[in-house]
């Protein structure tokens, strides 16, 4: 092992303590030792013990010891929980990660951050995952050959000195926007190095129009915050705010808030979407206009001017968007009743705008919201945590300017994958080559890794200490939860060591960001260090001496930690409004023909590789898309009218041109896609992602340039004729049949018949084939599922994997049929004319779908040698050791939530190649939970481990269960909390399943085969205008 | 010149050529076993024991990986392993109905074909064993299935119809192997006798069990076997009715059908039969048995057949009576739509047009005497019902409550591998049978000839008396000392 520098994750009492010889923490950082030895993992996660330890101050500093003498307060078997904070776009997400002997296993929300409440999404989840990705890059490279640390540090020291001197006039930066208040202030501390350097920032998926917006309506950008929860009415342009966009995990909590049903008296938010391509948020509104991307801010005009008619004072924004509004061609009622009813609600009414629409939408709607006075009842701002990041492709323009006029000699990218997802037309790649010394620090030797001469691993968000301001401007810490499993750094590092911060570790920085915001919180300013006494002498606002101690801030810190949010009231923004900015962002906009005969290309982040950076993440490459349910794949979108017109059928490919760019992909037809439109997902068609990732789907960057980043108008799509495309889904038919499966109702029809999903269920015809067992003792467990809640945002089924060590198939096992979710969002095309929903243009319902345990269950009569069995306290119970595979149990459950390791998956499936799962990724998985082999049956438990362990602690507590103490790994994540999990038979304190499952909505699913389900469901409710039909 | 007469009480017909003797019937059969094999048979042997490697590689690859080379999938987890294992025992069935239940009944046509037809029993009866001992995921737990005691207190389930069709099948086949084996005792001992050389009389006399044809081993013989019939009939009706319990029991459209057991029994008694006639009619041409097995005994199975054909018509045809009758949505679209109309119709058909419609030409009696038409026809019929199982089994499977949960099934290559592989093991033990072993019975046959009849001479002699006839053939069947010698 090479000599290296002290591990910058540690600090350094640790690092010199005795009894830690120095090779203990260092982690194994060449290629050559690929994964971790037994010794190596042992180290690291005593480390990772001692930091965390140490600096969360909650339990004592303990000396680092083999394990062969435990820790204290590690007892194996029984998992930790850290606090911790991930940045997402132009938000921060606050979650809980637990931990099972220093080895992080599961992704959770944290309930006292705002931004998850307690929830988390599918790609939160899913990043347990991305940290032990055995593809990770495991050290520096020069030139794609290994390197070190060191030979890197020195010759970019060396570039950097001579830098001094112009103060760094041909140095740039590269970076993704950021949320983190430290980077931001190394970036700053680069900056007084080298004041002539710029911080370019580029990310294919931004919300730059927003800001953009924003800066134009209130002459600065601010977040904006929606309170859907209050809101009466809800319209979304292009917004896909409960899965994509910005604060999801957020506004989906929200979003089901204020619509949960408890009985047919409560009231419920109706949700108008006008979208191009289907989205999560687009599939639970109550009215859906299809249209083309292109088009929807003409829509906004037009419905601007119908709000002005109605007495809304829009001044003159009102002429310039009447002017913008010309030639809109959308059914009259989605005008006249959508301005009626914003007006009737005026405090009460919310309009989200997508981040793909230019920036006068947004501008616009920030002057309706107050026109409206919903500022700042359901409407509110919050400042950003970066007010430097504005367009970030015009930043990105200025730096491929600089690079072709020579400017730029040294140029470091920190995170993202420029290679991959710049504008088209910037011919980025071409450009990097050029630069004479060029470095990307990245999770994997990716795209861009492979052009830069430097490719140095960066530190993953669990390895490595930051922080991060949520849109609401809550600023959480984030905890390193293990150290480095690679050599990588994390940004806050690099930053500070090429600013020549003396803040010697990215721990020390971020104490240092939460002491400033400790500091600022009291209003105390211009701060000294603290000094030997730990004292620190400040000015209050009235510019008198104040002064702080140290263990104040000590006492803040270990609460941070434990929290994982700094306790700060929020602070509101009462921007005042520019009209003027508003009406000539309208009247100066660029406007988008598309002309007869060509179609819109749209792009939309995935909602599971967001830009392409998760390709390699089998778990989210397995998970079923919302609507279309393929695996392994995006697919060109078009709907059925278009298809028609064009000759394809699905599977067929296409050529979509814009010009001289054109991309080849295949046809997945979807109702409900807006005509003479093609919509692709970005993310896919990776070369440089890894085993898993590349040759996934399409690649769609090749079409999107500056001006085009959200939808391209006037492009041309042509069949090819090639040979039809392999694709793989999870549910191939997409309708009912007219089966009472999935029960929905208008909310009239709901109020006229509070019990319509059980009016509508067959009674059971079927009476039991044995004697009935006893289920009014002990703990029964059950739970309820509200299809009204349920928006199919897929986080279930990637915490259900993470928790319950669900393996992967791979693309043909899946078309096989033989995924192994152990939930799955079954997803139904609606056809009926109460709700205008036709063949053209159906509905959806979403019904999530796990073992149901049955009381009566087929499975169980079935099995011939016991496998499968009831358990006192209702549960159907699987042995996996007697499970000898006959799969008959399959067979006979009529919900078909039976999954068969048909091989050995972990081993002789996605990772055949590699010669089995890899040890890291061996890591992930949950000890409580056994990994099944291959030849048995398994299913959902309804998380028997959490059920067991919370059991057996309520029984060293001496108490009974509390409600809500186990929350099953789907429960826990779901952000609509669509799923309740808890005790039957808790006669002294009512549950809340207890309560939910005797609401109106209730009914058993296929419960007239007479499997007496414990899981309940709850009737979807759809609140749709009357004055639209 | 009547002693070729038919016995009156066994029909007008003769049951063996007329003018047969009854050394010609022993030399027959016998030299097959005593003469180098002819080479067809060896071509066959060739051609069938290739198969069985196919099916040890396949099984091979199978518990090498799992269970996932087969096509079996979510939600269709039985596919064509438990299709050919019913089908198999299907086949299995003819064996013990034409031995025991004719018997029973002293259809004395059984004769010619009842060895046959128990042999085939037997080695079908293997080929289904194979299947639900394979089709596990964990093949080297399979024992979990026996009540084997053990520290865990651990049982079987004894609620599910695996463990009722795992007692069912392996009692029919061990009663079907004792009943086999009882019956060949005498004709094991003709063979010993006729030995030329040391090994065969070791082998064949080890198991004639020191038959010596005496009058009391005549008479526990006799005991012995009706007991055996007696045994052997109510598990005809009970082996089938048991395995489709396996579905009938369970709660999937398609499955859930109280018609099941008849219907289940009708059918392996057609497909039996059509599996003896295609073997029959192939052995009857490459070792030149007309004498035996003659174009009666044809007719009489192409009667069968046609009755049995239109039992399981009316079987199909009230099931879909019965989907419509019960105004069950779920049975309604299963049957209704998802077996003519859905993605396996072409398999639908396969399994209607063999087993209904084709038969109905055995109503023409030229039909029924056409060896070409006969064996064509019963080679559909395996076919039809092969499909048969496989309608039952994947297309209920393929769509049952859920749309969501619907999925194809798909076959693969070592699907295939696996299931010809059985036909090549059912073969070679066919051909091994038929190489070693006297494959129409000599005892029963004689016993239908007019020589056998107590009264053969009293018409022309009237002093031969049943001693006499006992006392042709010392050794029971072992015709030692020619007829015309005397």
């Amino acid at each position: 092992m090479s000599k290296r520098a002290p591990n910058p994750a540690l600090p350094p009492e640790i690092d010199a303590a005795p009894e830690f010889p120095k090779g203990h923490v260092d982690t194994p950082p060449s290629d050559e030792a690929m994964f971790l030895s037994r010794r190596g993992l042992l180290g690291a996660m005593a480390a990772t013990f001692a930091v965390v330890g140490a600096e969360g101050c909650r339990r004592p500093l303990e000396k680092v010891v083999p394990y062969t003498r435990m820790p204290e307060e590690v007892i194996p078997g029984v998992p930790s929980h850290y606090a911790t904070v991930i940045q997402r776009r132009g938000d921060a997400l606050g979650l809980v990660v637990e931990s099972h002997e220093g080895r992080p296993t599961k992704i959770e929300g944290n309930e006292a951050h705002s931004s998850s409440y307690g929830s988390a999404d599918l790609i939160a989840q899913a990043s347990i995952l991305e940290l032990y990705d055995p593809e990770r890059s495991t050290s520096p490279r020069k030139a794609g050959a290994p390197a070190s640390w060191e030979d890197f540090e020195k010759e970019l020291g060396a570039k950097l000195a001579t830098y001094d001197k112009d103060q760094g006039a041909k140095l740039r930066l590269l970076m993704p926007p950021t949320v983190s208040p430290t980077v931001i202030r190394m970036r700053a501390a680069l900056a007084q190095r080298f004041p002539k350097a710029r911080v370019h920032t580029w990310s294919a998926v931004a919300d730059s129009n927003a800001r953009v917006g924003a800066k134009a309506a209130f002459g600065e950008v601010l977040n904006t915050l929606y309170a859907f929860d209050k809101a009466k009415v809800i319209v979304s342009l292009d917004s896909d705010f409960l899965q994509t966009e910005s604060g999801n995990v957020r506004a989906n909590k929200l979003f089901a808030a204020g619509r949960r049903l408890r009985s047919s008296r409560d009231p419920m938010s109706r949700l108008y979407v006008v979208e191009p391509a289907r989205t999560t948020t687009g599939n639970v509104a109550d009215h859906r206009l299809r249209l083309p991307a292109s088009e929807i801010a003409g829509y906004a005009f037009a419905l601007a001017g119908e709000l002005a008619k109605a007495g809304v004072q829009l001044h003159d924004i009102q002429d310039a968007a009447a002017k913008a509004a010309t030639g809109v061609k959308v059914p009259p009622k989605w005008l006249s009743v959508l301005a009626k009813e914003l007006v009737q609600n005026r405090q009460r009414g919310v309009i989200v705008v997508g981040s793909r629409q230019p920036p006068e939408v947004h501008a616009l709607v920030h002057s309706i919201h107050v026109a409206l006075g919903a500022v700042p009842g359901v409407v509110s701002y919050t400042a950003v945590a970066d007010p430097d990041e504005l367009d970030v492709a015009t930043d990105m323009k200025a730096l491929t300017d600089a690079i072709t006029a020579g400017k730029v000699e040294a140029l470091l990218i920190l995170g993202g994958n420029p290679a991959y997802d710049a504008p088209a037309d910037l011919a980025f790649p071409a450009l990097l080559a050029k630069v004479p010394f060029s470095a990307h620090a990245s999770l994997f030797v990716d795209e861009t890794s492979q052009l830069c001469t430097w490719h140095v691993p960066r530190a993953h968000e669990y390895e490595s200490w930051g922080d991060a301001q949520a849109l609401d401007g809550a600023v959480g810490v984030q905890q390193p939860l293990i150290a480095p499993l690679y050599s990588g750094r994390s940004d806050i590092e690099l930053l500070a060591w090429m600013a020549g911060s003396k803040e010697t570790s990215a721990h020390e920085s971020v104490r240092a960001t939460v002491r400033g915001e400790l500091f600022a919180s009291k209003n105390l300013t211009d701060c000294v260090p603290f000094d030997q006494r730990g004292d620190a002498e400040c000015r209050d606002t009235a510019g008198n001496v104040a002064h702080a101690h140290e263990f104040e801030l000590d006492r803040e810190w270990s609460r941070t930690l434990a929290m994982g949010v700094i306790r700060r009231p929020t602070v509101f923004k009462a921007p005042s409004l520019t009209l003027g900015g508003v009406s000539s962002a309208i009247t100066g906009r660029k406007t988008v023909v598309r002309g007869p005969g060509t179609f819109e290309a749209t792009f939309a982040p995935c909602a599971k590789m967001v830009d392409g950076r998760y390709a390699n993440n089998t778990w989210l490459q397995e998970l079923p898309d919302g609507v279309t349910k393929l695996v392994w794949d995006n697919a060109a979108i078009l709907s059925p009218a278009s298809a028609k017109e064009l000759g394809v059928e699905n599977r067929d490919f296409v050529k979509i041109a814009a010009g001289e760019r054109s991309v080849t992909a295949a046809v997945w037809i979807v109702p409900g896609q807006a005509d003479h439109t093609v919509s692709l997902t970005l993310g896919w068609g990776r070369k440089g992602a890894g085993r898993i990732g590349n040759g996934k789907g399409f690649d769609a960057y090749p079409l999107r340039t500056t001006d085009t980043l959200g939808f391209a108008a006037g492009v041309t799509v042509t069949k090819t004729g090639d040979e039809p495309y392999f694709f793989a889904q999870t549910q191939e038919n997409n309708s009912t049949e007219g089966r009472p499966i999935a029960h929905e109702a208008t909310l009239t029809e709901y109020k006229a018949k509070p019990d319509f999903a059980e009016l509508e269920t067959p009674p059971p015809r079927a009476l039991p084939l044995w004697s009935q067992a006893d289920y009014s003792k002990g703990h029964q467990w059950g739970m309820t599922i509200d299809l009204n809640a349920c928006t199919g945002c897929n986080a279930c089924v990637i915490a259900c994997m993470s928790e319950n060590n669900v393996p992967v198939v791979g693309k043909r096992e899946v078309w096989r049929g033989r995924e192994m979710h152990w939930i799955r969002i079954d997803r139904y095309y609606v056809e009926r004319a109460e709700i205008g929903a036709t063949a053209e243009e159906p509905a959806v319902i979403f019904e999530p779908l796990m073992c149901v345990h049955c009381e009566e269950a087929p499975c169980e009569n079935v099995c011939p040698v016991n496998a499968t069995t009831h358990g006192p306290e209702g549960l159907n119970e699987m042995a996996y050791n007697r499970c000898i595979g006959t799969r008959y149990c399959g067979n006979n459950c009529p919900y078909k939530v039976r999954k068969f390791n048909y091989l050995n998956w972990h081993n002789d499936a996605v990772w055949k190649e590699t010669g089995g799962l890899p040890e890291t990724l061996a890591m992930q998985q949950n000890p409580n939970v056994t990994v099944r082999f291959r030849g048995v049956m398994e299913k959902c438990t309804y998380c028997i481990q959490r059920i067991q362990s919370a059991k057996i602690k309520a029984k060293r507590e001496s108490r009974d269960l509390k409600d809500g103490e186990i929350r099953t790994a789907c429960q826990q994540t779901c952000p609509a909390d669509a799923i309740v999990f808890g005790d039957l038979n808790d006669e002294k304190n009512p549950t809340a399943v207890m309560r939910w499952t005797k609401t109106d909505r209730r009914f058993g699913l296929l419960a007239e085969v007479g499997t007496r389900p414990r899981t309940m469901y709850l009737g979807k409710v759809r609140n749709p205008n009357p004055e639209m039909a | 010149m009547a002693y070729w007469e038919p016995i009156r009480e066994l029909g007008e017909e003769p049951l063996v050529q007329p003018g047969s003797k009854l050394r010609e019937v022993t030399d027959d059969i016998a030299c097959v076993s005593e003469n180098a094999a002819p080479r067809g048979w060896w071509i066959c042997f060739l051609i069938a024991s290739s198969f069985v490697g196919v099916f040890t590689l396949c099984v091979a690859y199978l518990f090498y990986r799992g269970v996932g080379v087969w096509g079996n999938t979510s939600p269709v987890y039985w596919a064509w392993d438990i299709t050919n294992f019913v089908w198999w025992v299907g086949i299995g069935h003819a064996g013990t109905l034409i031995s025991a239940i004719l018997f029973i009944f002293r259809q004395r046509w059984r004769t010619g074909i009842n060895r046959f037809a128990e042999a085939m029993t037997i080695f079908a009866v293997i080929c289904a064993l194979i299947f639900p001992g394979i089709h596990v995921g964990r093949v080297w737990v399979v024992y979990y299935m026996f009540p084997v005691p053990n520290q865990m207190s651990l049982w079987p389930n004894f609620k599910s119809p695996l463990i009722w069709d795992l007692f069912a099948v392996g009692t029919y086949f061990t009663v079907s192997l004792l009943f086999w084996y009882t019956g060949l005792i005498p004709d094991l001992a003709t063979l010993r006798d006729r030995s030329l050389t040391k090994w065969r009389q070791r082998i064949y006399g080890f198991f004639a069990l020191g038959w010596r044809g005496s009058n009391r081993h005549w008479r526990n013989y006799e005991r012995a076997y009706l007991i055996l019939a007696a045994i052997s009939t109510p598990l005809v009706l009970s082996v089938h009715s048991v395995v489709s319990m396996d579905f009938a029991t369970s709660v999937i459209p398609g499955w859930h059908t109280t018609i099941f057991p008849p219907y289940f029994v009708a059918g392996a008694i057609f497909s039996g039969f059509a599996m003896v006639e295609t073997v029959l009619l192939i052995a009857r041409s490459v070792f030149k048995l007309q004498r035996v097995v003659m174009m009666r005994h044809l007719e009489l199975m192409n009667k069968f057949l046609l009755l049995t054909s239109l039992l399981v018509g009316y079987a199909y045809a009230m099931e879909f009576f019965m989907a419509w009758y019960s105004g069950n949505q779920y049975e309604m679209a299963h049957f209704l739509k998802n077996r003519p109309t859905g993605p396996y119709w072409w398999a639908w058909l396969w399994m209607v047009i063999p087993n209904c419609v084709v038969p109905q030409l055995y109503w023409f009696k030229r039909c029924r005497t056409s060896i070409p038409l006969m064996f064509v026809v019963s080679i559909l019929i395996n076919i039809g019902m092969w499909f048969e199982r496989f309608v039952i089994i994947v297309s209920s499977l393929n769509r049952d409550f859920l749309p969501s949960s619907w999925g194809i099934f798909r076959p693969t290559i070592i699907d295939v591998g696996t299931f010809v592989g059985t036909l090549g093991v059912f073969f070679t033990l066919f051909l091994l049978f038929m190489r070693w072993l006297p494959m129409v019975s000599m005892t029963e046959v004689k016993g239908t000839m007019p020589q056998a009849d107590p009264h053969r001479h009293s018409e022309d002699e009237g002093d031969h008396d049943p001693v006499k006839i006992a006392d042709e053939e010392p050794s029971g069947a072992g015709d030692l000392v020619p007829e015309g010698a005397e």
